[in-house]
């Protein structure tokens, strides 16, 4: 068949060719973004809209008991359900309740009686889940595994035969995603046998089978709408409790019901980045060689297994093995956050390294050369350290020595993720005969930018300017999209765009064949105009052409094409840091990242990701840690006042640098990889500065004043 | 900086100052009552001076204050927030100012009382009677952006874009005040904004571009 034919010739052609792809382009959503006219699923007021609040325990875990009369007494209070009968994790949500305002549902919200029966304990952290006695968190235990990888006797023996050896315990932190919108939905039920929600979510074609359950309702008569979401980083593919609840609540009242997070909800019971705790023993040898990396891991995630940690990440080592065990708390399960595992897995291995040549007297930057494979990364480090200002460093071997007011110290990190998309995405073109065009698939924008490539794409295949092609996303009644998650979305979209862009203009290109007098091959879209490619300065311009279309237009259909996207993304990033060597304070000056990401569809929004994700990183390396008391039973710092996260007077300098190395000409996804590199970087940087290794994250001024004083004291570099 | 604005209005206990935390304190149980001072709508001078003999206020009370230029009126509890009176209560809701934290630390819900930035999530909408409130759907004429809002949409000082109002709001009012600002006074400025996605680098070079380009 032709289009088969026509199809297999299809591809993104140079990057140099683009007009449109490759260009820096406004975000589509920016206007509305700016003015407040974007509706997010937490802004949706309807008719009738009540407002839902979810209850949970403030403090432990066991079976409750729940009193919703109390609740059910007060003004304006419309009804009310109990979610549960056990609390399985710190803060789970118990109970929900209904009211008119948001007002009167908070006051239910506090009314309600939640007796929970606290006599078979806790076990908070790690420390206790292991401790005799432990309460238990699964019926099998608090503890899965080990599971192990590689060989421990080759690793003894390199290690025997090692100049330097490194053993040390590393720590880190659970993370939280803190996206600004909460998690919830609006349910708009009214009776009757459909609904509509509009839910916070990166899957929009996954809500409607979950929330037809709860409302009892055909999944095909449940539509689901994602205009705009306000962040989601791997904690949004489900509906979650927020959102069964709203469903329910719905179902029950008849009436639209809004239910989102409170704040405090968010940080217990919406997912985080699991924790790790990293027993290593690794060698080097004199010439420069990783020769064994050896190390326990134990994955804290909660009720939930926790992400695997790649040990020793992208290096290679003469001798490994790994040995992985989950250590399950009373807490929530880990969620995919952003690059699930790697962060962690960076950080202590960059680590590590460091240690290793400051231990060996190697240059920092020639042993990563080393011990990586040849080729993209070696471009990239260079690439960064020339623009982090390493080759005029006076700590390439040995760190400072923590003397002076200041120090300032430069740390490397590298990243590998995979980035490709999958099958799934269907994409919907359409050009009318007053000369607009629609771009339409229902995938949502997470802020990544996906709108405006939904239009780019059709943009440039139909020799127009972005602003012509008018995208319609976020809604389970458009062509399928796929969920958000491992940067596979740029991936999956970007292909089925250009198919169905590509299939309009073929269609058009016939029609308009005979108008112009040629053949259809010849018929060319650029510029705005429509012509015939041997007379370029004759022809039509797009809206005369369009005008002799059928009434109805015309329009072409795509499908995701393994061929039009690409897979396998590395990263490596520099940073520069200022340790105040009296307050133990560290100033972040500068971060720079070089990202391969085959062809970069729209290098503003791209730069946002990567600047977006160092800033991500350096939340981690910094300031970011969940606090639980495990004698209490809560959450010391569930709320945004005590978790820190980067604000304006934290930013660096930020360089974010698109591997010019990478000839690849069809797009990756870019959301995951620059969010690795940062803490193992920053700590690194740290180290480098003053001489101290905080070997737990975040890097706070205590941690690093102890070290400065054990320094001082002439004890070993802690 | 952002601060709550001034007290106009003391409950009759005359507590110096009536943030939300101690109303909501002084309010005790959970119903629906409410203390405030009817004085807070009977005086519209922003900063008059305390009255002794303030009223205690319950109930729904009407509110007016001048919504982006347009007198407006809501009722609401008195111990309603500005931002659930912008976001939930007015006939038209004003869902640009966002919710994210409740409680002063985010940014996400600022909006200018009388032209300075406060906090609306912290800052009870009785505490707006008589006054001027500016949120960020009142900036753009129509399709004309501010320069501000243009410069955010060029430099892509956004991505999920749900602190995207409120950084709007605080560099609009920075720049109101000092057109030639510098970047670290645009920082001071947005100091009391977050952004999770990290867009701050964007959205200081649209602020800088403003500052630079002395158009507004
Ligand atoms: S919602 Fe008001 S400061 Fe966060
Ligand atoms: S753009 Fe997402 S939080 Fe700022």
């Amino acid at each position: 068949m032709s289009t088969t034919r026509r199809d297999e010739e299809l591809s993104w052609g140079p990057r140099e060719a683009h007009t449109v792809l490759h260009h820096d382009t406004p975000r589509r959503s920016g206007p509305d973004k700016v003015r407040g006219a974007a509706l997010y699923s937490h802004d949706r007021r309807l008719p009738g809209l009540c407002y839902g609040v979810l209850v949970h325990a403030r403090a432990g875990v066991g079976p409750v008991e729940v009193d919703l009369a109390p609740a059910l007494a007060l003004p304006g209070v419309l009804t009310g359900l109990q979610l549960r009968e056990e609390v399985s994790f710190l803060g789970q949500a118990v109970a929900a309740v209904a009211a008119e305002t948001p007002e009167q549902a908070a006051d239910a919200a506090r009314a309600v009686v939640v007796a929970l029966d606290e006599s078979g304990g806790w076990s908070l952290t790690p420390e206790a889940a292991l401790a005799a006695g432990a309460a238990q968190v699964t019926r099998r235990g608090n503890v899965s595994g080990p599971d192990e990888d590689g060989d421990a006797e080759a690793v003894a023996k390199a290690l025997e035969r090692a100049d330097f050896v490194v053993e040390a315990e590393y720590r880190v932190p659970v993370q939280h995603h803190m996206c600004l919108e909460p998690h919830g939905v609006v349910c708009d039920y009214r009776g009757g046998d459909t609904a509509t929600v509009y839910a916070s979510t990166q899957v929009a074609f996954g809500i409607p089978g979950s929330a037809a359950e709860a409302l009892g309702l055909d999944a095909s008569k449940v539509r689901c709408i994602v205009h705009h979401m306000g962040g989601g980083f791997g904690s949004k593919f489900s509906m979650d409790t927020p959102g069964r609840a709203a469903c329910l609540l719905a179902k029950a009242l008849g009436r639209p019901v809004h239910v989102f997070n409170d704040r405090a909800q968010e940080f217990l019971s919406a997912g985080n980045r699991s924790g790790s705790i990293q027993r290593v023993r690794a060698g080097a040898t004199k010439d420069g060689k990783l020769s064994a990396y050896a190390v326990e891991i134990d994955r804290l995630g909660g009720v939930g297994r926790g992400a695997g940690n790649p040990a020793p990440y992208a290096y290679r080592a003469g001798a490994t093995h790994v040995a992985t065990r989950s250590i399950r708390t009373h807490t929530d399960s880990s969620r995919a956050m952003r690059a699930p595992g790697h962060p962690q897995g960076s950080y202590v291995t960059e680590s590590v390294v460091d240690e290793l040549c400051y231990g060996l007297g190697l240059d920092l930057l020639e042993f990563r050369k080393q011990n990586l494979p040849e080729g993209t990364w070696h471009r990239q480090l260079e690439r960064v350290a020339r623009e982090i200002g390493w080759y005029e460093h006076p700590h390439r071997t040995a760190p400072g020595r923590g003397d002076g007011w200041t120090a300032e110290g430069i740390g490397f990190g590298v990243s590998m993720w995979g980035g490709g998309g999958h099958d799934g995405a269907e994409c919907a073109v359409r050009i009318a005969k007053d000369g607009s065009v629609t771009s339409s698939m229902g995938v949502q924008d997470l802020g990544t930018g996906v709108r405006t490539l939904v239009a780019m794409i059709a943009a440039e295949e139909l020799g127009l300017r972005a602003q012509d092609v008018e995208p319609r996303i976020g809604d389970t009644d458009l062509p399928p999209g796929v969920g958000s998650g491992g940067s596979v979305t740029t991936g999956s979209i970007s292909p089925a765009v250009k198919v169905a862009a590509h299939e309009a203009r073929l269609a058009f290109a016939a029609h308009v064949a005979p108008v112009l007098g040629c053949p259809a091959e010849r018929v060319t879209f650029a510029g705005g105009k429509v012509f015939d490619a041997q007379t370029p300065d004759r022809g039509l311009t797009w809206r005369d052409a369009c005008a002799t279309l059928p009434g109805e237009g015309l329009s072409g259909y795509g499908k995701w094409r393994a061929d039009l996207q690409g897979s396998g993304v590395h990263g490596a990033q520099a940073a520069r840091v200022r340790v105040d060597l009296m307050t133990g304070h560290v100033q972040v000056l500068k971060m720079v990242c070089c990202q391969d990401s085959g062809l970069v569809l729209n290098p503003l929004t791209w730069r946002s990701q990567v600047n977006g994700a160092m800033i991500q990183g350096l939340g981690q390396a910094l300031l970011e840690e969940r606090v639980l008391d495990q004698d209490l039973g809560i959450a010391l710092n569930a709320q945004l006042q005590d978790y820190k996260i980067p604000g304006c007077l934290e930013i660096p300098e930020l360089v974010a640098l698109i591997d010019e190395g990478d000839t690849r000409e069809v797009p990756i996804g870019v959301g995951e990889p620059p969010v690795i590199p940062g803490p193992g970087a920053i700590a690194n940087a740290v180290h480098n500065a003053c001489g101290v290794r905080v070997r737990s994250l975040p890097i706070t001024p205590d941690k690093l004043l102890d070290g400065l004083a054990a320094l001082r004291a002439g004890g070993a570099t802690r | 900086m952002k601060r709550p604005p001034r007290p106009q209005a003391r409950t009759s206990e005359a507590s110096p100052t009536l943030s939300r935390r101690t109303f909501l304190k002084g309010a005790g149980g959970v119903a629906a009552s409410g203390v405030l001072a009817r004085e807070a709508l009977a005086n519209a001078e922003p900063s008059g001076p305390p009255r002794a003999d303030a009223e205690v206020l319950e109930g729904p009370v009407e509110v007016e204050f001048a919504l982006n230029g347009v007198a407006t009126k809501v009722t609401v509890e008195p111990r309603t927030t500005l931002l659930n009176a912008l976001r939930v209560h007015l006939e038209t809701p004003h869902t640009g100012a966002k919710e994210v934290c409740d409680r002063g630390t985010c940014g996400a819900c600022t909006v200018l009382l009388d032209d300075e930035p406060i906090y609306a999530c912290m800052t009870l909408a009785v505490r707006a009677h008589g006054r001027s409130v500016r949120t960020v759907e009142g900036l753009a004429s129509g399709d004309e952006l501010t320069a501000v809002q243009r410069e955010m949409v060029a430099s892509d000082g956004m991505m999920c874009g749900f602190c995207t109002p409120g950084f709007v709001m605080s560099m609009t009012a920075c720049l109101e005040k000092n057109p030639d600002a510098t970047e670290q006074e645009l920082r001071e400025a947005c100091r009391g904004n977050l952004c999770r996605c990290g867009t701050y680098p964007h959205v200081f070079e649209a602020g800088m571009r403003v500052a630079r380009g002395g158009a507004r």
